[in-house]
């Protein structure tokens, strides 16, 4: 072998392996760079977990009445839902879909055609890829697949069709394929038994992914009575509402919790609420669980005792549409009357006993049960404001106790006659309450504006009220002090405080002292009657008695805050002249003169009261659209309580625009038959004690 | 000079660098087992022992015939080869796995065979025989002798790897022209020459990189339907492994995680945290390594692949036969390649690329191919002459 041609070899390969030893080099340095420089960061990396907390929902707090007797239950519903990890191949997915379908029933409606091919496909995969022709099997694996589902025959499915089982587990399939990666997707929510929910419970440790969770659902014991005030509360879909937002972030709401959007549910929310369950789990980089911990015990919201006697507010409401169907039976052009409003409560404590609001439909002939109008809907009530008009008096200084007018029509010019229902004579204060003169309260509105004219005697002269303005503002004043014209302060998120008419005038001056120019609410009418029962405390009327820790039965447990009496104001007249008008209130109802006599002078319980109706127009518009008046009607009122000398309960009732003379006092009628019916639940009560429809003993009534 | 016929050199150091990749090999995967994204109910690491004792039975085999008497059948086994190759395309049994044309399956072994990898060998014999001969030809080789050598290296070369890269499998077209430029680099054509070619390749490349970074829209307009979509894809993912995390970027950002992971001494035998990465039994192999053994253990086994081509490339100086010499350099350049190729996607040194880690990734066929490699090198050892007087 020569020598030359093989000199170059061991050179040549001493730099190969010298390239060779630099690329290895290379190669370390790099290793080194991963390992050791940046080692710890992908440590880091691979031990970042992440935490996800959710808060699993507790059950809200139930509410009672005033005896224990539950009247909104909550009812539980069960969810199953799958929150698939990141990468699950669809051969998993089948796999939990038939684990599933052994322990739940689903409907089969939604699956589709295509998902039985598919199911078959899967099934019978190389059969189906043998159907390609040789061109097919050319494309790429999406379209292959096309391909072979196009070529799946409805002979294949047939099977398919005919197995229910087969056909839950692709309804089942569908529901887990439409589920984003880690986040929870509802498989089944509806009509779940309890039976279904604990085994999928049990099971949960083979079936990756699936949870099994709880809501609940309000109930309403009662149904339509008394469900206007407890409320209602959003779903899940809406969340918290959105003009209140921030307010529910900024105390740990999460956006789609379930909030009371309305009246008791919305005001006593905090306490309603409970406190969530939270549960933090820990999953690794692959979306694994490793670690799931109870941070905070949940709470189960505080149940609320309610003021209420459902019972009593039964047949309240029973009472309204009895004596309303009655008359408008009766009178068929009653046309505009549609509602009947009642407040009973304790005036000496403000508890709310019955609050009913029924409205009748003239073309479906059925009542409706919209109580929140007691509180939201505002009428003039006529006369039976008059006890604050003489009190307004007596404490201005204008008339004094025994003082007297002389009642006849009143005629001041640029003002149209204004009367009482008939010429009474000679009345005193007694008697003006009694017999509900309305001259006799134009004389101390008058008076209070500065104009002491003996109208007897002066006909069609003008008014020497200097200031109606100001007149109006004080007369307001006096009775704003008793919750007429000003928030009752109920424990509702809100309440009407009634319209207020301007520009006054001495007339309109005069309107205001009989109830015929601002407008009130029921509720607002049953304050100023208890505030005058009472002996001049204008007391907070409360829906709610009293929040109670919650138990997991179904009776209250222990009190957990007592809701007291709160007196918003002391009314600054003389006591001798809240009596005075408390003996004019019992006249009312049990003196030959009394405007009610005829319906209360028989009933045991030493009622007494104040009747009232108001003049009231309806407009509606015509056919060519213009505002026009189609009516006259009357608000016909009644405000009262009993018993006279110790009364336990105070209340108004407002049967707003009831045809002229064809009302055949059914405030009267309604008034008195509340009346019998509270004080008949309470002898009977005494004898046989409370009748409470669910079974818990109870202790905590008072 | 005496010749001394009867000695037979064995290379105790070589095959026991083998024996210990080979137990490497088996250990990773029994580890790697139960890592897998794929739920394979093949156990791979009793397969992989399998293929060491075919495969060593192969290396035995290999040394039978003195590695001389394949210059007399190196036109036959490239010409075998090719056809094989170019038969994927036509001859019954072949199959397309993983978007690739690149395998046989035999009927009834469930075996496949992937017959790039033994185009390898055949290619590296073949170019080895020619070079030698061309030598032996000219005892003062001129410029235009070199640049003739060049053009009968091109002509048996580049069938073989158009064919190859054709499947795609672009990374044993690669292997090849690695082989190839290894013998090129010691075949003593001119300086001047390699530079000139050497040169010429870097401003090809450049001009790619250059168009790519320049006219990114051009390039996927145009060129990804052709064999270089799947390059660029892969390149994407190698510049911004983060950008691409959902797709291509997944498996390099897993593979970091676990390697880096690995730190300086390991996690120790058995202890796998990071999961989900493709194809760790073959490609990612060196993963499991460097997870559970750290830089110490996987920097040893990259000295150990070092001491290997040392070790052959020692075979190659002290063979006295140009022919010997060029079949161990094939071979260096077959394992340099792949090991640099396939450690170096690992750590994101180099684009991902499918090619597996000789010895120790799991794969019957590169195996064996390699164990003929081997096969090839012992037995120009074995045949080394030693002359008594020679220093």
């Amino acid at each position: 072998m020569p020598k030359k041609s093989k000199t170059h070899l061991p050179l040549r390969l001493n730099i190969l392996f010298f390239l060779i030893f630099i690329m290895f080099a290379f190669l370390i340095v790099q290793l080194g760079i991963v390992q050791i420089l940046h080692g710890e960061a992908a440590q880091k990396e691979i031990e970042r977990t992440e935490d996800t907390t959710t808060a699993n929902p507790v059950p809200r707090g139930k509410m009672y009445d005033r005896y224990g007797r539950l009247l909104v239950d909550n009812k539980p519903l069960y969810s199953i839902t799958y929150t698939p990890p990141k990468n699950v191949q669809p051969s998993e997915k089948l796999d939990l879909a038939e684990k599933l379908a052994q322990y739940i029933d689903k409907n089969t409606d939604k699956v589709t055609e295509w998902d039985k091919k598919d199911y078959w496909v899967m099934q019978n995969r190389e059969e189906a890829y043998s159907r390609l022709t040789p061109e097919e099997q050319e494309l790429s694996s999406k379209e292959q697949y096309y391909a072979v589902i196009e070529k799946v025959t409805d002979e294949d499915i047939k099977e398919i069709n005919e197995n229910k089982q087969v056909l839950e587990i692709l309804a089942i399939k569908r529901e887990l394929d439409q589920a984003p990666a880690l986040t929870p997707h509802i498989i089944k929510n509806q009509n779940i038994s309890e039976k279904e929910y604990a085994v999928v419970a049990e099971h949960l440790s083979e079936l990756p992914g699936i949870n099994v969770s709880t809501d609940w659902e309000r109930e309403k014991v009662y149904g339509e009575t008394f469900a206007n005030f407890i409320g209602g509360i959003s779903d899940h879909g809406d969340g918290i509402p959105r003009e209140k937002v921030d307010y529910y972030l900024s105390r740990q709401y999460s956006r789609n919790d379930r909030v009371g959007e309305s009246f008791l549910e919305e005001e006593y929310e905090t306490v309603l609420k409970g406190q969530k369950e939270l549960i933090e789990h820990v999953t690794d980089q692959s979306g694994k669980l490793i670690d799931s911990e109870v941070v905070r015990e949940g709470k189960q919201g505080k149940s609320l005792k309610l003021t209420v006697d459902i019972e009593l507010q039964e047949k309240v409401d029973k009472i309204i549409r009895e004596e309303m169907k009655k008359i408008i039976d009766k009178y068929p052009r009653n046309k505009y009357l549609k509602d009947g409003l009642v407040v009973m409560s304790d005036p000496k404590t403000g508890e709310i006993l019955a609050i009913s609001g029924q409205r009748y439909d003239h073309e479906k002939h059925e009542f409706t049960d919209q109580s929140y109008r007691v509180v939201y809907d505002a009428h003039r009530p006529g006369s039976a404001v008059k006890g604050a008009t003489v009190l307004a008096g007596y404490d201005s200084g204008v008339i004094n106790i025994g003082s007297s007018f002389y009642d006849a029509p009143i005629k001041i010019s640029q003002t149209p006659e204004k009367s009482s229902y008939i010429t009474l004579g000679h009345v005193n204060d007694l008697e003006a309450i009694a017999k509900s003169s309305n001259v006799y309260m134009f004389y101390v509105a008058l008076r209070m504006g500065g104009d002491y004219t003996n109208y007897r005697y002066a006909q069609n002269v003008p008014s020497k009220v200097k200031d109606s303005d100001k007149t109006l503002l004080e007369l307001r004043n006096y009775f704003k002090q008793f919750g007429l014209g000003v928030e009752t302060g109920v424990d509702l998120p809100y309440e009407a405080t009634g319209y207020k008419g301007d520009s006054p005038n001495p007339g309109l001056l005069m309107d205001y002292a009989i109830g015929q120019y601002d407008t009130f609410t029921a509720l607002q009418l049953n304050q100023y009657v208890s505030t005058i029962a009472n002996g001049g405390y204008r007391i907070q009327p409360h829906l709610v008695k009293g929040i109670y820790n919650s138990s997991s039965d179904n009776g209250l447990n222990s009190l957990y805050k007592s809701i007291e009496p709160k007196v918003l104001n002391q009314i600054e007249m003389d006591e001798k002249y809240i009596n005075r008008v408390q003996e004019g209130f019992r006249r009312v109802f049990q003196h030959p003169n009394g405007t009610a006599d005829h319906v209360f002078n028989s009933k045991s319980y030493n009622p007494a009261g104040k009747t009232g109706t108001a003049q009231n127009e309806i407009y509606a518009p015509n056919a060519k659209g213009e505002i026009e008046k189609v009516a006259d009607v009357e608000n016909l009122t009644l405000v009262g309580y009993a018993p006279y000398d110790d009364p336990e309960v105070a209340f108004s009732v407002i049967v707003p625009n009831v045809g002229l003379e064809s009302g055949d006092g059914i405030n009267l009628q309604i008034g008195s038959r509340i009346l019998d019916a509270y004080f008949d639940l309470k002898e009977e009560r005494q004898k046989n004690g409370i009748s409470i429809n669910n079974e818990q003993e109870n202790n905590e009534n008072d | 000079m005496q010749k001394d016929h009867k000695r037979f050199n064995i290379d105790y150091i070589l095959i026991s660098i083998i024996i210990i990749l080979a137990i490497i090999s088996v250990l990773s995967l029994y580890t790697v087992q139960d890592y897998l994204t794929t739920n394979s109910p093949v156990l791979f690491y009793k397969q992989q022992i399998k293929w060491y004792i075919i495969g060593a039975i192969v290396t035995a085999s290999v040394l039978i015939l003195d590695y001389d008497r394949f210059r007399a059948i190196a036109w036959y086994l490239y010409g075998f080869g090719l056809l094989f190759v170019a038969g994927l395309y036509f001859l019954p049994f072949s199959i397309e796995l993983g978007g690739a044309r690149g395998w046989y399956q035999i009927p009834g072994l469930g075996v496949t065979v992937q017959p790039a990898e033994f185009m390898k060998i055949f290619l590296l014999i073949a170019v080895a025989h020619l070079i030698t001969s061309h030598n032996e030809k000219r005892k003062e080789p001129r410029f235009v002798d070199d640049v003739w050598l060049l053009a009968k290296i091109a002509m048996l070369t580049i069938p073989a790897v158009i064919l190859v890269a054709m499947q795609p499998d672009l990374g044993s077209a690669v292997v090849m022209l690695c082989i190839v430029g290894f013998l090129i680099l010691v075949s003593g054509i001119r300086w001047r020459i390699l530079l000139a070619i050497a040169g010429i390749v870097a401003a090809i490349i450049g001009a790619f990189v250059g168009i790519y970074l320049l006219f990114p829209d051009f390039v996927h307009d145009y060129l990804n339907d052709t064999v270089f979509g799947h390059v660029f894809t892969r390149l994407e993912a190698w510049f911004d492994p983060q950008q691409n995390a959902e797709q291509s970027g997944y498996q390099i950002n897993k593979t970091l995680l676990a390697i880096g992971s690995g730190q300086l001494l390991g996690k120790g035998f058995m202890n796998i945290e990071v999961l989900g990465i493709p194809v760790r039994e073959t490609d990612m192999i060196f993963s499991v390594i460097a997870e559970q053994a750290g830089f110490i253990g996987s920097s040893l086994v990259i000295t150990l692949y070092f001491l290997l081509i040392y070790r052959i490339i020692h075979t190659a100086l002290s063979c006295k036969d140009p022919f010997g010499s060029y079949l161990c350099t094939g071979v260096v350049g077959m394992i340099t390649y792949q090991v640099i190729q396939n450690v170096g996607m690992s750590i994101k040194l180099l684009p991902i690329s499918g090619l597996s880690l000789p010895f120790i990734s799991y794969g019957g066929s590169s195996l064996i191919a390699y164990m003929i490699a081997i096969g090839l090198v012992l037995n120009v050892k074995s045949r080394i002459r030693t002359y008594m007087f020679d220093d």
